[in-house]
């Protein structure tokens, strides 16, 4: 067995630039489904009565269907349904957004789930609007709490982008197959490319956490 | 757009076997990370040096790297680090078992530590030995903890091994895009692959929800 790291060196453009590409659609998948998960969890505790099924509907069903098959419908079938076909990014894009949101939502909800009732009420006796007291009392403690959560939702955000080369997104698991089949060291291509993925993830859970641990505190009551 | 479901229906054997396989490589991948995943992290617990760095390298390792990436490693390096011709499905059964073992064995440490030494300590202040307390003490309560985390792992191994497709395991997602490209019933078919896998996973992420409330660890 003879291993050959110079094919990495030939190609070390076109990797970092799927490099490029899976931060972009990592930061852009992970803002997007964190505001809109937050729009849904909040429709689904303070929205209208009869809009709460379908909430629930939609979140169960994206804990149900892989994103492998969230993507490929976004990509192949969502244009055919609407009439405007997407370039892959846009439709990863809006796949990894629907799938991930349903996750975001249920953290949040989790997160002001887990401020008491008694505070709410407190709150409610001292004259404030329902509004007021989640701005001032119930998220600044569960936002707080959400972040462990979150940030393990941001590392599967960036593992779930290598999901997206199957709708030929050029981030780094599509180029990474790209050079394995031109140059035929597919095991060199594919070393390098998990050793980049980890070294991406690996800061961000660490991150996390150490982070988690400095502000802890902020989310005691 | 003219729709045309027979489509879905002229192929039901074909999903069915697709579906079925989806199952089996699910089990298969579980009976395999249950037991692996308990071994990796008694070793990361109790093994010494160089034992428990290796142990907590691995699980640290596959914890973060997507599991696509590995199922694409596994295909071509397998069959050169151990020289035989995998089939494709046991190359993913593979790469989906060294992923859950990882999140398993995270899992069981975790549920090891949670419960407080104090209890080690005063069981074998009753004379039991490590591996009574352990046994006797500690384990069942860990379990009670350990469950629920192992159902989420469960629904997300089994949308996961949706990935597999990409190396032609003939699972449920692999057939309906073969279907797709055969028939060029685009939307008819996606949405039906779509529509299996809700049927197959809704009902067990509820179930995932009761658990998680049957055994909810209140302190």
């Amino acid at each position: 067995m003879d291993f050959d790291f110079a094919v990495i060196a030939d190609h070390a453009h076109f990797l970092a630039y799927g490099v490029g590409v899976t931060l972009a659609l990592s930061a852009l998948s992970g803002l997007t489904s964190l505001v809109t998960g937050f729009v849904v969890a909040l429709l689904r505790l303070y929205g209208p009565r009869w809009l709460r099924p379908a909430v629930i509907l939609y979140i169960d069903s994206m804990r149900a269907i892989p994103v492998l098959v969230v993507l490929v419908w976004a990509f192949f079938a969502l244009p055919i349904v609407t009439g405007l076909t997407m370039p892959p990014f846009a439709a990863a894009l809006i796949g990894l957004t629907i799938h991930l949101a349903a996750y975001a939502a249920e953290i949040v909800r989790a997160g002001i789930e887990s401020v008491r009732p008694g505070q709410t009420r407190a709150a409610l006796a001292l004259g404030m609007s329902r509004q007021q007291i989640l701005r001032r009392i119930i998220l600044p403690q569960a936002i707080v709490r959400m972040l462990p959560a979150l940030g393990s939702l941001l590392s599967i955000t960036i593992k779930d982008t290598a999901i997206a080369s199957v709708i030929a997104v050029p981030e780094l698991m599509r180029q990474s197959e790209t050079v394995a089949g031109q140059s035929f060291q597919p095991i060199e291509v594919y070393t390098f490319a998990m050793l980049v993925y980890f070294l991406l993830l690996f800061p961000v859970t660490r991150g996390v956490d150490l982070f988690y641990r400095r502000v802890a505190h902020l989310g005691r009551s | 757009m003219t729709l045309d479901w027979a489509v879905v229906w002229q192929h039901r054997d074909a999903l069915v076997a697709g579906a079925r396989t989806t199952v089996l490589l699910a089990v298969a991948t579980m009976a395999i990370a249950l037991p692996c995943g308990a071994i990796v992290a008694v070793l990361r617990l109790y093994a010494g040096e160089p034992v428990r760095t290796l142990a907590t390298a691995y699980v640290e390792f596959f914890r973060n790297l997507p599991l696509i990436l590995v199922v694409y490693w596994a295909f071509y390096v397998l069959p050169i680090l151990t020289g035989l011709g995998l089939s494709p499905f046991a190359t993913g059964l593979a790469a989906l078992a060294l992923n859950v073992t990882a999140y398993n064995a995270e899992t069981f440490r975790a549920g090891i530590n949670s419960i407080r030494r104090g209890q080690t300590e005063a069981a074998m202040a009753l004379g039991m030995s490590r591996v009574q307390a352990l046994r006797r003490i500690v384990i069942p309560q860990a379990l009670r903890r350990i469950l629920p985390v192992l159902a989420s792992t469960w629904v997300s191994l089994f949308k996961d091994t949706s990935l597999v497709s990409v190396i032609a395991v003939t699972e449920l997602a692999y057939v309906s895009m073969q279907i797709r490209a055969q028939t060029f019933r685009v939307l008819e078919m996606l949405t039906a692959m779509a529509v299996i896998y809700w049927f197959l996973g809704y009902p067990q992420a509820k179930l995932v929800d009761w658990i998680q409330r049957r055994y909810a660890v209140t302190e």
